[in-house]
Formats: C-alpha cells, sequence, structure tokens
C-alpha cells in the first residue's frame, strides 16, 4: 500500500479492494470508536474551499482516535510553493503522521510527497484527481449489491475540468465498468477520452444505456470564461429534465458528488419526482455518509499501521 | 602558432570529405587538410581514432545575461557550449533588459569575449524590450554584431507588425527567428493537448498555438520576401506547412528542431515532472516521427537546443508554476549519435551538418567546415566513451533535463575553437583548475 494517496493509479485492484473491505467494516461497526490512530496526529488544511470533504476527513480521524491539528492557510493567500513546503516539514517536525489536503493546483504536492516521510492525502487536487471522492462512489455502487462487469455508468457534465471523473477514468474501468462521458465539445476535448471508454456530444443517444447516471458540477465560472455560452444553454441540451426521464432504465442509479446545482445539473422538478417515487435511485446522500467509512479505511490502511 | 592534428577520422560534409585527415592549422585558420601532409613543421596534436567534425553551432540558445546570471552568465553558457563541442552560438534576446539595442549586443559580446570559449552572435529583439508593439532598432543592431532578429520566448501577435519587421530585415539580409505561438490559443497552458497532459488536469497548449503561427509567417514571407527562420518546431502540422512552402517555391525558409521534440513525447512528463517542461511542450509520438522524417528528408535541416538554463530552485517548483525551459549543450551531440548515428538512422554527415554547416549557413558566419581558409573550429568525438547523463556534472548553471540517467555515447572529448582548445576530456578551459596546457597535450600526444 502506498504511503500518500495523491492519485488512484497508484493503487492495485487489491490495494483498492482492502480499502472497500475495510470501508464495509465500519460502517457495520458504525457507533464504535476504534483506537486504530489514537497515538497519531493528523493535520488538515484546505487551500481550497470545500464543506463536505473536510468534515467527512475530521469525523474519520475522530472515530479512529486520532488527534487533528486543522489550519486555516486563508484560502486568498494559496499559499506559494516554499511557504507550502516549510509548512510541510514544520508539521512533520511536529510530529504529524499525515497530511490531509486540499489545493488548487494539480500536481503540487506530487515533489513534496518524495521528500517527506508523512503520509499525504489528497482531497481534492485542482483538475488532477480526487481519489477517495471515487472511492466512495465505488462502495457506494458495491453496496448496492452493483457488480461492475457489464454495467455502463455515464457520466455527464464538466469532464475537462472535473477531478472526480480523472480518478474515475482509472478506476471504473479497473472495476470492470464500462464509461461513456458525455459533454458539450469544448469540455470534452477527444484527447481528454481516455482508451476504452466512449464520449458522446448527445446526452439523449447515451441516456438509455446507463445503470448509473453520475452528474458532475458545473461550475459557475466556466461561464464567465466564455467556455459555455450560458448555464441555461447547458441546462437545456445536457440537465436532467421531466422528459429525460422517461429515457432512463427502469432501474438506472443517479449520482452526483456534490454540491449540486438545481435546475442546471437536474431540474428541481425532475429531482422531486425522482426523490418522491422512487427514492432509492438517487444516491446523493449515502455518498455522503459512506465518505466517512471510506475515508476511515483509508486512514487505517495508509496511516495507522504505519511508523514514521 | 601552428599546430598538426593527426591520427582523426575527419567528416566534413560541405567539403565532401569523410575519412583519415591530417589537418594543419596555422594563424588560427585551417591550412591544410590531407590524408597525409607528408613531414611537417609543427607540433602535433595526436588524435587518434576520433572523429573529428567541424565544431558545433547552436542557432537557439538562452545565455540568460544580463539579468538572470543566477540562470547562466555568457561565461558559463560558453562553458557547456564548448564541453558539448558547440563553437559558436546563437542566444535570445529575451535577457532582463532585452537586447533591443547596440548597447546589449555590444554588452554580450564583450562578455563572450572576456569568457575567450565559443563564438557568441547575438539575436536582436524584433520589438522594443520584447513588447511586440514597435520595432527595435534592426540596422543598429546589426551593425554591433546581431546576426537576426527574433522576441523567442514569445511571439509577435501583431501580424502587420511582422510583416513590418520581414520588410526591413530585408536591407539588411539577416534571418528573422520566429517563435511561433498564438498566445490566445496558447491560453495558459504548460502541457501538450494530448491524452497524458489531460491525465494530469493540467492547462494546455494545443498544436494549432503553433502551426496557425507557422502557416501566418510562410504566407507573410511569400508576400515579403527575406529570410525566415521558424524556431523549436513541435507538430506534424508545421512540418506539413513548411513541405507545402517549399512545394510553392519558397526559398530562404528554414526550421529547426531540438533534441528533446525528437527524442521525446509528452508522456515525459510522467507525474508533475518539470524537467520535462518546456515551450513548446512534448508532443505525441507521431508528431515525434514526424519530426525526425523531417529530419531525414532535410525538410528540417538545423538541430537547435533551445538551452533554457533555469535556476534549480525555480524548476524544483511545482510543475504548473515552474517555468518552462531545460538545458541541451552538454547532451545534444551524444544524445543524437546515440539514438540516430549508431542505430543507422542518420549518417555522421548528415548529423553534423544539421548542426553545424546549416546553422552557419543560417547565421551566415564562419565555420561548419574545415575547407583551407576556415577558422579553426573543430570538435573531435571518442566514439567508444559511453557516459551516464549526470546534470550535476553540467557546465550550465541549469541543471534540469530530461535526459538524466541516460547512458549515452559519442560524447566531445576535445573543442578547438580559433586554433585553441578550449575543452578537453571534459575539461574546460578556465574553469577546470586541472586544464591541461597546450605543451601538456602536445607533448604527452608526440
Amino acid at each position: 500500500m502506498p504511503k500518500d494517496m495523491l492519485n488512484l493509479h497508484d493503487f492495485t485492484r487489491d490495494d483498492l479492494e482492502e480499502i472497500l473491505l475495510r470501508a464495509a467494516y465500519f460502517k457495520k461497526k458504525d457507533g464504535k470508536l476504534f483506537s486504530s490512530l489514537q497515538t497519531k496526529t493528523i493535520a488538515i488544511s484546505f487551500w481550497e474551499p470545500s464543506t463536505r470533504t473536510r468534515l467527512s476527513f475530521e469525523l474519520a480521524v475522530r472515530k479512529l482516535g486520532g488527534k487533528i491539528i486543522s489550519f486555516n492557510p486563508g484560502i486568498s493567500s494559496e499559499g506559494k510553493g516554499e511557504n507550502i513546503k516549510d509548512t510541510v516539514k514544520t508539521l512533520a517536525s511536529l510530529g504529524a503522521d499525515a497530511l490531509i489536503f486540499r489545493h488548487r493546483i494539480p500536481g503540487f504536492f506530487q515533489r513534496i510527497a518524495q521528500s517527506t516521510g508523512m503520509s499525504l492525502i489528497s482531497g481534492g487536487e485542482g483538475c488532477y484527481q480526487h481519489p477517495t471522492q471515487a472511492l466512495l462512489d465505488i462502495f457506494t455502487l458495491q453496496e448496492k449489491g452493483i457488480d461492475f462487469t457489464g454495467i455502463t455508468v455515464v457520466m455527464v457534465g464538466d469532464i475537462l475540468h472535473s477531478r472526480v471523473a480523472r480518478s474515475h477514468f482509472y478506476v471504473l474501468p479497473l472495476f470492470g465498468a464500462k464509461l461513456i462521458l458525455v459533454a458539450p465539445p469544448v469540455l470534452l476535448p477527444p484527447a481528454l477520452v481516455p482508451a476504452g471508454v466512449e464520449r458522446s456530444y448527445h446526452l439523449e443517444n447515451v441516456l438509455p444505456a446507463g445503470d448509473v447516471i453520475y452528474f458532475l458540477r458545473v461550475q459557475r465560472e466556466r461561464q464567465e470564461k466564455g467556455l459555455l455560452p450560458s448555464l441555461g444553454e447547458y441546462a437545456v441540451l445536457y440537465g436532467l429534465n421531466e422528459k429525460r426521464l422517461t429515457l432512463l432504465k427502469e432501474n438506472a442509479l443517479l449520482m452526483h458528488p456534490g454540491p449540486m446545482n438545481i435546475g442546471i445539473e437536474i431540474s428541481s422538478r425532475a429531482l422531486k419526482r425522482l426523490e418522491s417515487s422512487c427514492p432509492q435511485r438517487t444516491l446523493f446522500r449515502e455518498q455522503v455518509q459512506n465518505g466517512v467509512y471510506v475515508r476511515m479505511a483509508v486512514l487505517d490502511l495508509l496511516v495507522a499501521g504505519r511508523v514514521v | 602558432m601552428d599546430l598538426l592534428i593527426k591520427g582523426g577520422i575527419l567528416y566534413d560534409p560541405a567539403a565532401g570529405w569523410e575519412g583519415p585527415a591530417e589537418i594543419l592549422i596555422r594563424d588560427k585558420k585551417i591550412e591544410a587538410v590531407s590524408p597525409s601532409l607528408g613531414p611537417v613543421e609543427a607540433p602535433v596534436l595526436e588524435m587518434k581514432d576520433k572523429l573529428i567534425f567541424p565544431g558545433l553551432v547552436d542557432t537557439h540558445v538562452h545565455l540568460r545575461e544580463p539579468g538572470g546570471e543566477n540562470k547562466e552568465t555568457v561565461a558559463t553558457g560558453c562553458a557547456a557550449a564548448v564541453a558539448g563541442g558547440f563553437t559558436a552560438v546563437a542566444c535570445m534576446a529575451n535577457t532582463s533588459p532585452p537586447v533591443d539595442g547596440k548597447e546589449t549586443v555590444a554588452f554580450i559580446k564583450e562578455r563572450a569575449r572576456r569568457a575567450d570559449l565559443a563564438r557568441v552572435y547575438p539575436i536582436g529583439a524584433l520589438t522594443l524590450g520584447l513588447q511586440g508593439k514597435e520595432l527595435a532598432p534592426l540596422w543598429e543592431m546589426a551593425q554591433e554584431g546581431a546576426r537576426g532578429f527574433s522576441d523567442d520566448g514569445r511571439p509577435v501577435m501583431n501580424s502587420g507588425l511582422m510583416l513590418k519587421a520581414m520588410q526591413f530585415a530585408l536591407v539588411l539580409d539577416l534571418p528573422i527567428i520566429s517563435h511561433c505561438e498564438d498566445l490566445n490559443l496558447a491560453g495558459d497552458g504548460v502541457v501538450h493537448a494530448g491524452s497524458h497532459g489531460y491525465r494530469l488536469g493540467l492547462p494546455v497548449l494545443p498544436s494549432v498555438s503553433e502551426s496557425v503561427m507557422v502557416a501566418r509567417e510562410i504566407l507573410l514571407q511569400e508576400a515579403v520576401g527575406g529570410k525566415l527562420h521558424l524556431a523549436h518546431l513541435s507538430c506534424s502540422q508545421s512540418v506539413a506547412l513548411l513541405k507545402w512552402a517549399r512545394e510553392k517555391g519558397a526559398t530562404a525558409l528554414t526550421a529547426e528542431v531540438t533534441p528533446h521534440h525528437l527524442l521525446l513525447t509528452e508522456e515525459a512528463v510522467g507525474d508533475f515532472d518539470s524537467a520535462a517542461k518546456m515551450n513548446p511542450p512534448l508532443r505525441n509520438s507521431a508528431d515525434r516521427e514526424t519530426l525526425q522524417q523531417a529530419l531525414r528528408e532535410g525538410v528540417i535541416e538545423i538541430i537547435a537546443t533551445d538551452h533554457a538554463p533555469h535556476h534549480p530552485c525555480e524548476k524544483e517548483g511545482d510543475f504548473l508554476n515552474a517555468p518552462f525551459g531545460v538545458v541541451g549543450l552538454e547532451t545534444a551531440f551524444p544524445l543524437l549519435w546515440t539514438k540516430f548515428v549508431v542505430p543507422g538512422t542518420l549518417s555522421p554527415a548528415a548529423l553534423v551538418n544539421c548542426m553545424s554547416c546549416a546553422p552557419a549557413r543560417l547565421l551566415g558566419i564562419p565555420g561548419g567546415t574545415l575547407v583551407p581558409g576556415s577558422p579553426a573550429d573543430l570538435m573531435a568525438v571518442d566514439p567508444q566513451l559511453q557516459i551516464e547523463v549526470d546534470a550535476r556534472r553540467f557546465y550550465s548553471r541549469g541543471k534540469s533535463t530530461p535526459f538524466a540517467g541516460w547512458r549515452l555515447e559519442g560524447f566531445p572529448v576535445m573543442t578547438m575553437v580559433d586554433g585553441d582548445i578550449k575543452m578537453w576530456e571534459g575539461k574546460v578551459k578556465g574553469f577546470s583548475p586541472d586544464f591541461p596546457g597546450r605543451e601538456e597535450l602536445l607533448c604527452r600526444n608526440n
């Protein structure tokens, strides 16, 4: 098992299965306090805003009995390379065993990870990867009894800027799922699409194929940067509305890493219809809940057993 | 001072020479070349079984002085040059202040004179302050010794201004060297817009940001005339445009390619390795094949290093913020020798044509051949010598290279400028405390 989790492709399928098994165990024993991080100090620092990922990691550390050094570096200052290197050294000197981080710049911690004994665990890194999000998605689907072999996941949204998508590029095919990406062409350049993955510019053409429909958040700044003419236009072409609900497979499951833009990725009417008629098909809440167990498992396997 | 070089095998494509040769040097010039000169009154430099080439000429280096002395100086850059077998380099104008007037041209030439290693030919800026707004004093810089003009590092986005620059350069008969990049298409990109770059989630620099400007420059040159040289081409589309222009009859149109674009692809970036960050970026394997083929077919006839040293601290930051550029002078020849000449895809004569004759011709400078009357600028290679690339041993202040750890052969073991030995077995005159004296070399080899 690698010491850091900056991406998923450094992990073998066996590594990942072990993490998922451990997560299932923690979920089964929910409510129990564990002590595997009792002697460990975990630093948490997010250089980019986050609510659920950060809370989820904090809760995971506490449930494993670990101590947290939480510091807010100030989102606006964002941190120059040297400062952060110093910060990491300081944390190591203070006895931190791991640093859970989020940062705007892809690959920011790559070199730093090589120069420290601490475990560096990504809570999302620019447009690079968001490993624990992809793992909790896999966990959530496994829990629903999904056998990945032969299923099709349709992923729709801002693929170009999505760190969640880039983690899934590796892990979904690894588990045997077929992946279809859907987005406007400017957010889905052909070279971005990995070998073995399909792409489409037309949501309606691929919705009927999806056993799982995975929505990615479309950020408002994409419109400001001129990548999309308007979010309204995006919603018309790529949003899930009531009419498109009829195209879904009967048992298709819907996922979103959050936070969702209601009215853009999914219309409020479509959401209401789904949640009233078949709530078991929307996994948004389960994704959030499972995040804690998956992060517990990651910390338990990467940090708890290791002597720094 | 006279000197007779014996025992070597000479490759001089400009003279049609390929074979054993004795070379007599008199008054810093080549006096005679012959398989056997017979009895000659001159001290002998024994170069038994070494391969002798005209000194290499690099049309594209960054010496960073003035203003960037923490990255490189004219002296350290020249030391790197002679260590790599280069006897002449053309240095780009993006210093601080930029080379946009005769004073800076004179300053660099003076620095080179003091370093007394390789010949240095400054390239003047095309526009004042490299701002792309007003033409720099091209004539004045040419009078002072500038051998071409370029805003290298950034393109001249204003097509009207580029047209005027080409018109003005007609009078001077000097090349305009274009760094082809459309800034609107390049955006804030740092890696090739290929599968690897996208996988890393970094902003991308698409090939089309280069090729649209290649097309523009070709069309401007067609309209105006004059000498146009396209710097560091990186992609298939640019090569196709170059071929198209040639088929239409374009003359005085040349292009260069770097060793890293010939040998590497975007995969070399690995997981955010800034030693593979340069502009233009490393592209895909089809681009690399096209560039290699263009070199073999003579469509591209110049290999230039784009030696772009940076202080190690700058390159050690994260990939996104690390500066573009890697060093190249001390690895270029052995890289191409090992990867192209040894496997037989390029002849030694073809390689030396790309790295010496053609570059000298473009810059309109002496050198590139050892026919009698030429300056005694040459270098010798030990074909038996294999060395692993170790950046810590570079004379350049820049240590960032994507070729660290590569085991290469064909390293230069002697570099001579004006009949004076500047590098001997990796030691550089004025830089290595144990650099051997002339007598020592001549006596030892007698």
